[in-house]
Formats: C-alpha cells, sequence, structure tokens
C-alpha cells in the first residue's frame, strides 16, 4: 500500500517536471511579447508571419530531432542525421533535375521515394554498425556521419544542386490553411513517431531498451533488429529534413543539416530526455525544438545585438540539463 | 516575476541605445552580414554606420553566427517580420538564399545584395530566378583574383606550380576569386602551372595539412592563393611548418588584422585587401536613394588595395585594414 502511495507522489513530482519545458516555452514566448509591446508597440505573437517563420524554422529542426528522441531514448545517439539530411537533399535534386524542366508530380515523388531511400541506406548502416558489431553509437554514427557526408559531396560535385521545379517549390513554401507545409510534414510525422513511441509494444521496448537493455533481451525481444529499426526510423525523419530543405530552397545542399545538428540534439534534451536512456518524449521534443526556433526569431525581432542569440540559445541547454539532473535526484534515477 | 521583470528592464535599455539613433528621419534599413563574427562583415557595418550617421537614418546589423543559409534564412525572416525599410544583404548561398529573399521581396522591402549575390548577379535585367534585388555591391572579386595572379607571378618570378586554397565550391566571391585567379595566369601567365584547388571547408587546420599533402605530391610548388582568411591562415601556416618560407609564396585574400600581423610575421607574403566599409557605406546610399524615388546603378564595384610588406605599416594602408 506504502509503495503505492509513494508511486504516486513520485509520478506527480515527475508531471510536474516534465511540464517544465511547456511552461519555459510559454515564459519566452511571454517575455518577447512583453518586450515587443513596450519596444515597438507591434505585437510579437499574433501576427501570422511571425508564426509561420517561426514554424518552419522550428520543422527543420524537428525533423532532425523526432528520429533521435527515439535513438537517444533507447539509450544511444545518432550523429549522422545531419547527413542523411544532407544525402536525401541532393539526391532529390538529382532526380528532379535529370527529369528536366518540366518534371511533374510523378516525378518529385519518385525522387522523394528516391531520397529517402538514401537515407535509410545510412540508417541500415548505423544500425548494424551499433547492433551486430557492437560499435558504440557515438563513434558508428560519427564515421557515417563522415561517409554520408562525403558521398552527398560526391554524387553533388561538391557544389550545391539547384533545381526548378514548380511543384517542389510550392511544397517547399505553400501554406494549407494558413499553416507552411514542412509544419504539416512534421507535425504528421511528430504524431506517428509519439504513437510508436506511447502506444505501442516496439515504443515500449524501446525505453526498456534504454532503462536496461539487458532485461529487454532477457524478455526475448530481438535487439538487433530493434536497433536497426530506431537508426533506419531516425534516418528516414532526418531524410525527410532534407527533403523540405530542397523543396524551401530548390537546392539540394550536403551540408544543408550540419549546421542545425546541435540544436536537433538540444531540441531533445529540452524536451526532457535524458543522456543515460530511458527517458524523453516526442512532445517534449517537440516543444524543445519550438522553445530554439522562438528564441532565434525573437532575439532577431527584438533587434538584439546578434551575438546575445549564442547566450541565450547556450543558456537554455544548460538549464534544460539542470532540469534533467535535479529530476534524476528528486524522482531517484531513471523511469 | 522578480527575474522577469529584471530581464524586461534590461532588455528594453538595450533597445533603447539603437532607438535613440534614430533622428527625424524614420528610415530602418537592415544590413544582414553573411556572418556576425567576421571582422569584413564588421567592417562593412562600420561604413553602413557612417552612412546612418551622415543621412541620420537607422541601420540595423543582424544576421548569423556562421556563413550558412540554414541558419540565414531565420534571422532573415525575423528581419523581415521587423518591416525595415529595406535590407542590405550579403546571401550565404547564390542559389538556395533566392527563394527566403523573394520572401522579403514580395512583402514589398526592397533588396539590395552587398559582397555576395543571388543567382547570376546580374539584378533587373529581366533573366532569371533571382532578378529582383535592387543592386548588388560589392568588390570586383574576378578582378580581386586577377589582382592576387599578378602579385603572386611577380612574386615567384613568372614560372612554377601554384594552386588555389579555398573553402567550397558555391559561394559566388570565392568561387570568382578563384576563376580571376586562374584566367589571369592562363592568359598573361604561361609559365605558371595552377595545380587542382583544395578545398577546406573554412578550416585552417585542413588548409595547413593540404599545403603539405601538396608539397609531397609537387615539391617544386612555389605559390598558394588563400581565397579567403582561414585558407589563407591555413596554407600559410602548412608552409611555415614545412620549413618552406623562404620557396613558397602566400597571398592572402582579405585583410583582417591577423592577415595584416601575419605579413609582418612573414607568414603570409601579400594580401588582396577588400573596401568592406566602402561596399557599407554605398550599400546604405543606394537603399537610401531608393527610398527617395532616385534610380540607383545595379551593379557598384569597390576597390581593393594590395598590402605587403613594403607598405603595411604606412599611415595610409591602416584605413585598409578591416576592423575586428
Amino acid at each position: 500500500m506504502e509503495n503505492v502511495a509513494q508511486n504516486k507522489g513520485t509520478s506527480f513530482v515527475k508531471s510536474l517536471l516534465n511540464a517544465w519545458s511547456w511552461l519555459f516555452l510559454i515564459l519566452i514566448l511571454g517575455f518577447f511579447e512583453i518586450y515587443a509591446q513596450i519596444e515597438t508597440g507591434n505585437t510579437f505573437l499574433f501576427r501570422v508571419y511571425n508564426l509561420q517563420s517561426i514554424a518552419v524554422a522550428a520543422s527543420q529542426i524537428l525533423l532532425l530531432a523526432l528520429g533521435l528522441t527515439l535513438v537517444i531514448v533507447a539509450g544511444h545517439i545518432d550523429l549522422s542525421i545531419a547527413f542523411s539530411s544532407g544525402l536525401a537533399s541532393v539526391v532529390i535534386a538529382l532526380v528532379i533535375r535529370a527529369a528536366g524542366p518540366d518534371a511533374g508530380w510523378m516525378i518529385v515523388l519518385l525522387a522523394t521515394v528516391a531520397g529517402l531511400l538514401s537515407a535509410a541506406l545510412v540508417g541500415i548502416v548505423n544500425g548494424w554498425l551499433v547492433a551486430y558489431l557492437s560499435v558504440p553509437s557515438f563513434i558508428g554514427t560519427l564515421g557515417t556521419y563522415g561517409v554520408a557526408r562525403g558521398v552527398a559531396l560526391i554524387i553533388a560535385g561538391g557544389a550545391v544542386v539547384s533545381i526548378r521545379n514548380s511543384y517542389a517549390r510550392d511544397l517547399g513554401n505553400s501554406n494549407i490553411l494558413g499553416f507552411p507545409i514542412p509544419l504539416v510534414a512534421a507535425m504528421v510525422l511528430a504524431l506517428v513517431c509519439h504513437y510508436v513511441l506511447k502506444h505501442t509494444r516496439f515504443g515500449a521496448h524501446t525505453y526498456a531498451l534504454g532503462a536496461n537493455p539487458a532485461s529487454v533481451e532477457r524478455a526475448g525481444v530481438d535487439v538487433k533488429r530493434h536497433l536497426i529499426i530506431l537508426f533506419v526510423i531516425s534516418a528516414l525523419t532526418a531524410g525527410m529534413g532534407g527533403l523540405i530543405y530542397t523543396f524551401r530552397f530548390s537546392a539540394g545542399a550536403a551540408n544543408s543539416g550540419e549546421p542545425i545538428l546541435l540544436y536537433a540534439v538540444a531540441a531533445v534534451f529540452i524536451g526532457g530526455a535524458s543522456l543515460t536512456g530511458g527517458q524523453g518524449t516526442i512532445t517534449g521534443t517537440v516543444i524543445g525544438a519550438f522553445i530554439i526556433a522562438v528564441i532565434q526569431f525573437g532575439l532577431v525581432f527584438s533587434g538584439l545585438p546578434p551575438y546575445w542569440q549564442f547566450v541565450a540559445v547556450g543558456l537554455v541547454i544548460i538549464i534544460a540539463v539542470l532540469v534533467d539532473q535535479s529530476k534524476d535526484r528528486i524522482v531517484g534515477g531513471k523511469a | 516575476m522578480k527575474k522577469i521583470i529584471a530581464s524586461i528592464a534590461l532588455a528594453a535599455a538595450i533597445g533603447s541605445g539603437s532607438a535613440a539613433l534614430a533622428q527625424d528621419e524614420d528610415i530602418t534599413i537592415a544590413l544582414v552580414p553573411g556572418l556576425t563574427t567576421d571582422a569584413f562583415y564588421i567592417t562593412m557595418n562600420r561604413g553602413a554606420q557612417v552612412a546612418a550617421e551622415a543621412l541620420g537614418i537607422t541601420v540595423e546589423f543582424q544576421g548569423a553566427e556562421e556563413f550558412d543559409p540554414v541558419l540565414q534564412t531565420p534571422v532573415l525572416d525575423a528581419v523581415i517580420a521587423r518591416g525595415p525599410d529595406a535590407i542590405l544583404v550579403a546571401p550565404t548561398d547564390s542559389t538556395q538564399m533566392i527563394e527566403p529573399l523573394r520572401r522579403a521581396s514580395d512583402a514589398g522591402i526592397p533588396i539590395i545584395t552587398v559582397d555576395t549575390f543571388i543567382d547570376d548577379g546580374s539584378y533587373q535585367d529581366g533573366s532569371g530566378d533571382g532578378d529582383f534585388p535592387l543592386a548588388y555591391i560589392a568588390s570586383d572579386n574576378i578582378g580581386g583574383g586577377r589582382m592576387a595572379a599578378r602579385a603572386m607571378a611577380e612574386a615567384i618570378g613568372g614560372e612554377g606550380a601554384v594552386y588555389v586554397s579555398n573553402l567550397r565550391p558555391g559561394i559566388s566571391t570565392t568561387d570568382q576569386r578563384e576563376e580571376g585567379f586562374k584566367a589571369e595566369m592562363a592568359e598573361n601567365f604561361p609559365d605558371i602551372q595552377v595545380l587542382d584547388t583544395q578545398y577546406n571547408e573554412n578550416d585552417a587546420s585542413l588548409a595547413a595539412s593540404q599545403f603539405q599533402a601538396v608539397l609531397a605530391r609537387n615539391p617544386e610548388v612555389k605559390g598558394v592563393f588563400g581565397a579567403n582568411l582561414f585558407s589563407a591562415l591555413g596554407a600559410g601556416n602548412g608552409v611555415e611548418s614545412a620549413g618552406k618560407s623562404e620557396d613558397v609564396t602566400v597571398i592572402a585574400f582579405d585583410a583582417p588584422g591577423s592577415i595584416v600581423n601575419n605579413i609582418s610575421s612573414g607568414l603570409v607574403d601579400a594580401a588582396i585587401a577588400q573596401h568592406p566599409a566602402e561596399i557599407g557605406y554605398f550599400g546604405v546610399m543606394a537603399a537610401y536613394a531608393h527610398l527617395k524615388g532616385e534610380s540607383i546603378p545595379t551593379t557598384i564595384g569597390t576597390g581593393f588595395t594590395v598590402i605587403d610588406a613594403e607598405n603595411v605599416d604606412d599611415e595610409a594602408t591602416q584605413k585598409f585594414i578591416y576592423s575586428e
């Protein structure tokens, strides 16, 4: 009996701590709104343009971060996402360009499939390295980071592959009922990942793998297969990021994912994931990505000197880790 | 709560500094550099602020921390949201920044590109996707590359093997420097062999080891043209650690303090200094003229100065060294 009561108390504290990222997002939105009102007399929050811009920036981070969340929950890391995204971006652009200027829907669809397949390949290699060769994921995916980057640069001829295709351009730059398509794509994928992580056996095994890998093995789960699927999911969501990138900028760029890799990792940890695995949620990651995007947009919108961006994003990451640690201390270790 | 109020107060205090500069003219021009932490763009901002002061308008400097379209686009979006009267921007990619800049143009904000360009760099001529900016203001980078080639040819006595150390392909300015360098060599210095370009991703230590690799393969290499800051610093460092300072000439493009100090020390033999302050000054002036209903030229080319051991300490040279 006593045990049950204690569990209840613990889970209440836990949910409170988990809500901190929501609170934080609301706080910074409030801060920028008040600041904008005082400084310019304009609203920050209630302008469609601002919200759309923030949403698109967040989506690009989020697409890298979604699959990564699953990998981190399982106690691993995937650094290669920056370049599975870049590889997909280049492959899509090359296919569209090869088809000529009048390429239609079918070609764009075909290019999408080709791009995602190329990304999936990186995921399979990652999973194989980690599951079958027991290479630590940090090292293994650092290796495939280099390989994917090199391959993308080689097939792109070292340059940016520009395309002219009105379908692709519209996909990257139009809105559905006011919602930018990159946001819609990221949200659909977020829902899928959320469902997988929270409501399937696969998700439960993923948490268990992060918390206590030996027990999962004992329970008869095919851990090797599970790991490969995880890394493929991670590569695929990153590949979607590369796809959206190519559509937005009408260009395939091998380096397209590189500068946001750290933001993606930060988004996952701000969202409550733990370096040691077993913790983390998709909702948390979504909020994490939005926190970063809001800060980046808000600081420029407020006209603060550009160097404040470094400080702000850095501080948020530190705060995230501090909260994560105190969570462990209060609740007593992993979930 | 106290903390929030304090930070709002702090933010307001920081913000009011720039607001106080605005005088009768209620014109604000945004300057979006390729990156905010580079001496070249900081010097450009210095020139822009001189023009702003002269006109009594405000110029805001806002950019990303790295030279990258993925990072520049959100900054640009936020700058557009502030609704400046005009935007001066150094696009971080000639292709990828077309769509993000089109949004500004669609929002009715005049665009002038500085230092780098989008599309083919000739605007308002009815050709290309990125035809909408009003003007392109920059050094003539092809001309600068040619100047570097002439300085190199003179230093190595008109014969031998040289190569270009560059950061990566696809950046309009550095591509053009390389193009100009190679063209001048091909046209006027047939006895100089230009080896394959080495790309270093803007990493000086990679540029240094690339020099050593090139040297190992081609022991007769006599010169390196570093097409940007880190390419030149890295190549210079590679030359020095190979003990080849006497035999190998390093020509740098750009003249921040770090390069200029190395001219004094002998690591770098000469630097082709652009005039970024001029770019900023004329950028603001052109935007202002446009906002006042005057016509402006679609291209404005700014000059270069060669800085070497002979003139590096001259009083007249100092204004060409970039602020840091």
